[in-house]
């Protein structure tokens, strides 16, 4: 159904930059989109190498393949570098894509600082990584505590200043994208019309932009601790270890939901369009993100449980709190799928592992609320298995979703189904593989962040099955790198709706004109684009959306600012 | 932007194309941008107060000071609380000046802001250089200096951008109609003037 | 009712074999009984909770799966109030019971029993040993060959002070279902307590689990519980076991040797005569204990604390080339000590 017809006929244009140039410098969302998307996956690559790295050293007890340092210096940077230059650009790389579209905008509100914020991240990630050239990485854990980050050499002082650029883009993409949401949704489209994935989007970018200075105001004092004599946290001149601690989770909670949030929008996508029926509960599910929004910013101290020094009760029971709006939304999806007609495609195959997946790292989570158990727990592999359920079970999984559903509006080509379900299932196999030992290891007391275990732990073997584990993760890379290679070269034609979707991304070509729309649907609900499929006379949809006034569609647009 | 995202309906028409070429009803785009952007400064400023206070409170009373023989100039430290907050009422006035259309009054006001505003940054420096310890000294010297001079460094940035809106406004390119930038970075440096008020009273007051 | 069979079935006996493997170490303190206890509850709920999620996904996916070729639109529900206040009131219930329990449970983790005496042990941590102090003054330092060893009466109430000399560190016992963080907090509090009653004789493992540098993963200990009696013994012979520090005045030759700040030796190479005794005069200027060790002849000298010195007296040695360390801190501390004519 097409909406977008482009006049004049595409053709070659009378005037055109040098490719490289133009992707250099463009402003363009949805070039810069996929920017950050390949940029994310070549640090992904880099952060799942430090991964096995990790994995394979400790597959068998002995120091066989790389000394304590190096060791520590790879699952510093591996943590590092997956949650600031892979999930959140990658995330931010399909918000930054589909989120104009969505809007029926031609762009986002500021498309140079659109571009700053990209080329910041390369920049950013370089000087981490480039601790590697000048003595070693920094080794202190990704969450860096004081006072054992003073000791660190030049690298640590690297990872400070680039975290710090990576926060810059951060910010300067959450002040952009709500200003995109509020300024510039297209006539008729209300904040309650608006896809679930802007709202996840419009929520994380609240969270980026008060969290993420919180931590730049850490990171400079730490820095001025490490090199200016400053006496922040090191207790020997006067300094708080604890306060490292309170401000880095201040930032660290919010930063969770910052990477589970835009990863539920996506599922929250994907589910509907595969189940041939809407999400079931919106405006539930709005609110619930909202709730979740809110509460991050109360449960801080819940990673402090162990120092003796944070009031447990009150931070117990918010985080158990989250527990509720999260539920609501685990509820809304199963009740998508209740009655639906589900197509199991790739894309689809993802959406159901994320919350398959993500209900473990759930589960698993409750259980850290609780103090008592916590102090059993804390420290150990059991939160590596936690952090994994949620971040790759959750989020990436979340990822893997995303590219497999938008690929084809992004480059004009589906992505071959066959392939993407080897990807899939060796991908799901190798990470329960990887990670559901991690629970009983740490239950039974490995500690994290360990070069080396004891043979006499009894370890050993849940080690070896979660190295093998590991290792099909990667495998699983190759049938996926395979697939995006073979379509960009000779894939089948997607046309602008493969999906049949509901959101206003499929109302135009694929990929989209440079202006995004010729012509946009009206807009009356949540799903502009059904709508337009279906017809105004569908029996199933609600009368009072029928209802609505075409001069409404003006009025509505003034939303909040 | 372009003209060319219209909606379907053609009462709708006219209200897109105004909505894009007015940033719709209500704030202008780029306003909703620098208030967003001050949002993420409170919050930096936030964390920076946190370690202040952490810093005090694990001092007993009575002993928070700056290590001798160091001492804080409060008689300065009021000039310049002073300077800052007039610079606030001369920037509001060029506001004023260029809503009413008059970009003379604005380029006059703006200049003394200016003029205010590297005023306060060279009190400022001056300040620092007679008082007598530094920032390894003692945990004082340490958010002392790290929340004044961050402070310093947006009062910075601030002027640079006071300096453009002069160079602009010099050039005629403020209406009535049309002064975004002029709007945004006097929110800007309202923002920065209560910061330091906030910086003022914790360190010089409050104590 | 096959497809729910097919898919329940196989679901169930996971999620019990999974439940079954999911479950901390048996508990060897009185506090730990409640905390695995409230475990089992809460892995019931758990178990419960998974079941029904992932059974549900199972479930519809066999059952809803699309026919090829059929174009219908299912029923197009938005929502429905009630389902979605109950789906809300659930888990609000299920948090509720969890939170109480848990603090129920805290409550006995925390709680000293004022009406006996603990016994008083000061554990000082450092990158990456452990120090033990006991209240008639006999004290361990473990080392890379010698892990040290907490002896704790059995049965009765024991009192941990946790002190950092350096990083952040914690104490961990895994059979005690128990963890606490040593930190140094300056001036801000004192240093962190953890107290606990040992149920049942034995040698137990504990590790540092706060990451704390180079060799985190090598700061090992052992908790060894055992009835009253043995416990006063035992903490006789370490306080008389202690030999004094040696001092000798008969050294035609004495090297100065000192540790310094980040653990090393201010000297990278000593030199010493051979064929006649010589001494190490050692001083520790670092913030954690250290001593001097000689690879090849096996010597191994007395820890010394920080700010305190020593004098070693070092046999006579052939000339040749040989390695001193830090025993403790053999990776970091190492040296060439070249004894010649």
């Amino acid at each position: 159904m097409a909406t977008t017809t482009l006049e004049p006929p595409a053709g070659a244009p009378a005037y055109q930059r040098f490719w490289v140039l133009d992707w250099l410098t463009t402003v363009d969302h949805k070039k810069i989109g996929i920017l950050y998307i390949v940029n994310s996956f070549l640090f992904f690559f880099a952060a799942g190498i430090l991964a096995l790295v990790v994995r394979s050293e400790l597959a068998v007890p002995g120091l066989q393949i790389v000394d304590q340092d190096t060791f520590n210096q790879a699952f510093t940077m591996h943590g590092t570098i997956m949650l600031f230059l892979f999930i959140i650009p990658a995330l931010s790389g399909f918000a930054n894509y589909i989120v104009p579209l969505q809007l029926g905008a031609p762009d986002m509100a500021f498309p140079r600082i659109n571009a700053l914020s990209f080329w910041l991240l390369p920049l950013g990630g370089g000087l981490i990584f480039s601790g590697y050239l000048f003595g070693g990485a920094a080794a202190e854990g990704w969450t860096g505590y004081a006072p054992l980050t003073q000791q660190g050499g030049v690298g640590t002082d690297l990872w400070i200043i680039g975290l710090l650029l990576v926060g810059t883009a951060s910010i300067l993409g959450a002040v952009n994208f709500i200003t995109t949401v509020f300024k510039m949704r297209a006539p008729g489209m209300t904040l309650f019309r608006m896809p679930i994935f802007v709202w996840t989007v419009l929520v994380t970018a609240v969270l980026i932009l008060l969290a993420t200075p919180v931590l730049a105001a850490g990171l400079i004092a730490l820095f001025i601790d490490r090199n200016y004599g400053g006496s922040f946290f090191d207790p020997s001149v006067g300094g708080n270890p604890i306060l490292w601690q309170h401000i880095f989770w201040f930032f660290g909670h919010p930063e969770v939901y910052i990477v589970i949030l835009p990863a539920m929008g996506v599922v929250s996508e994907v589910l509907p369009v595969f189940s041939r029926k809407p999400l079931f509960g919106y405006k539930a599910f709005v609110f619930a993100t909202i709730a979740i929004g809110f509460l991050s910013w109360t449960v801080w101290a819940h990673h402090m449980f162990t120092t003796g020094a944070v009031f447990l009760p009150f931070f117990s029971f918010m985080t158990a709190l989250i527990a509720i709006p999260t539920g609501i939304k685990m509820f809304n999806w199963l009740a998508t799928l209740w009655r639906g007609k589900l197509m199991l495609t790739t894309a689809m195959l993802f959406a159901l592992g994320f919350i398959s997946m993500f209900l473990i790292g759930g589960i698993s989570g409750v259980m850290l609320a609780s103090p008592p158990i916590d102090f059993h727990v804390q420290d150990t592999y059991f939160v590596v298995a936690h952090l994994h359920y949620v971040f790759f079970g959750g989020s990436v999984f979340g990822v893997f979703a995303a590219t497999y559903y938008w690929f084809p509006k992004m480059t004009g080509k589906k992505l071959n189904e066959p392939l993407g379900k080897v990807h899939f299932w060796i991908h799901f196999i190798g990470f329960n593989l990887a990670f559901f030992p991690m629970h009983q290891l740490g239950l039974s007391g490995m500690p994290r962040r360990v070069s080396d275990y004891s043979p006499d732990a009894g370890w050993t073997i849940l080690n070896m099955v979660s190295t093998v584990g590991a290792f099909m993760i990667a495998v699983s890379i190759l049938p996926f790198l395979v697939n995006v290679v073979a379509t960009f070269i000779n894939g089948e034609p997607a046309g602008d709706d493969p999906w049949e979707g509901n959101t206003l991304e499929w109302a135009t070509t694929s990929p989209p004109p440079p202006y995004n729309f010729d012509r946009l649907p009206p807009i009356h609900s949540e799903r502009p684009l059904f709508f337009l499929t279906h017809g105004h006379g569908h029996a199933a949809e609600r009368p009072a959306d029928l209802e609505e006034d075409e001069a409404e569609d003006v009025e509505h647009r003034k939303g909040l600012v | 932007m372009t003209a060319r995202t219209m909606q379907a309906h053609p009462a709708g028409e006219e209200a897109a194309e105004a909505a894009i070429a007015h940033g719709a009803s209500g704030m202008p785009t780029a306003l909703v941008g620098m208030l967003l952007f001050i949002a993420s400064e409170v919050m930096f400023f936030g964390g920076l107060f946190a370690t202040y206070f952490s810093a005090r409170a694990g001092v007993p009373a009575g002993a928070w000071h700056p290590p001798e023989p160091g001492h804080l100039d409060l008689p300065l430290a009021a000039v310049l609380t002073a300077v800052l907050v007039a610079s606030s009422f001369t920037m509001q006035f060029g506001v004023w000046a260029i809503r009413r259309g008059d970009p003379g009054k604005l380029r006059l006001w703006t200049a003394i802001t200016l003029g205010l505003g590297i005023l306060f940054l060279a009190g400022q420096l001056y300040d620092y250089s007679q008082l007598g310890f530094s920032i390894a000294d003692s945990s004082f010297g340490t958010v002392f200096y790290t929340l004044t001079g961050f402070h310093g460094a947006h009062v910075f940035g601030g002027v640079v951008g006071l300096t453009i809106v002069l160079a602009r406004t010099t050039r005629g390119q403020f209406t009535a109609r049309n002064h975004v930038a002029v709007e945004a970075v006097s929110m800007y440096w309202h923002f920065v003037d209560v910061v330091w008020i906030f910086v003022f009273s914790t360190i010089y007051l409050l104590r | 009712m096959r497809s729910t069979l097919r898919v329940g079935l196989p679901l169930v006996l996971a999620g019990l074999f999974a439940a079954g493997c999911m479950l901390p170490p048996v508990p060897k303190t009185e506090a730990g009984q409640d905390v695995f206890n409230l475990y089992l509850l809460v892995l019931g709920l758990a178990a419960i909770v998974f079941i029904g999620v992932e059974g549900f996904i199972l479930y519809a996916v066999f059952r809803y799966r699309r026919k090829p070729g059929d174009d219908v639109l299912p029923e197009q529900l938005h929502g429905n109030n009630t389902v979605e206040l109950i789906w809300t009131a659930i888990p609000t219930v299920i948090v509720f019971i969890l939170f109480v329990f848990s603090m129920i449970t805290l409550g006995v983790v925390e709680a000293r029993d004022e009406q006996q005496e603990a016994t008083t042990i000061e554990v000082d941590a450092f990158t990456w040993q452990w120090t033990f102090r006991y209240e008639n003054g006999a004290s361990q330092t473990g080392s890379p060959t010698n892990t040290p060893v907490l002896a704790v009466p059995v049965g009765e109430p024991v009192r941990l002070i946790l002190n950092s000399l350096d990083v952040n560190h914690a104490f961990y016992v895994p059979e005690f279902l128990l963890k606490r963080d040593v930190v140094d907090f300056g001036d801000a509090r004192g240093p962190n307590e953890l107290a606990f009653t040992v149920t049942e004789e034995g040698t137990y493992a504990g590790q540092c689990a706060e990451f704390c540098g180079l060799a985190h993963a090598d700061m090992i200990f052992e908790v060894q519980a055992m009835p009253r009696g043995e416990f006063d013994a035992y903490l006789e012979a370490l306080a008389s076991g202690e030999p004094p520090p040696t001092g000798d005045e008969d050294c035609e030759t004495t090297i100065e040797l000192a540790a310094v700040e980040s653990i090393q030796f201010d000297a990278d190479t000593i030199q010493a005569p051979a064929g006649q005794d010589f001494c190490i005069e050692f001083t520790n200027n670092d913030i954690v204990p250290h001593d001097v060790g000689i690879v090849e002849t096996d010597f191994d000298g007395d820890d010394v604390a920080p700010g305190e010195s020593i004098t070693y007296l070092i046999p006579a040695m052939d000339a040749g080339e040989y390695q001193f360390i830090c025993t403790l801190h053999p990776q970091a501390m190492v040296g060439v000590l070249t004894v010649g004519e």
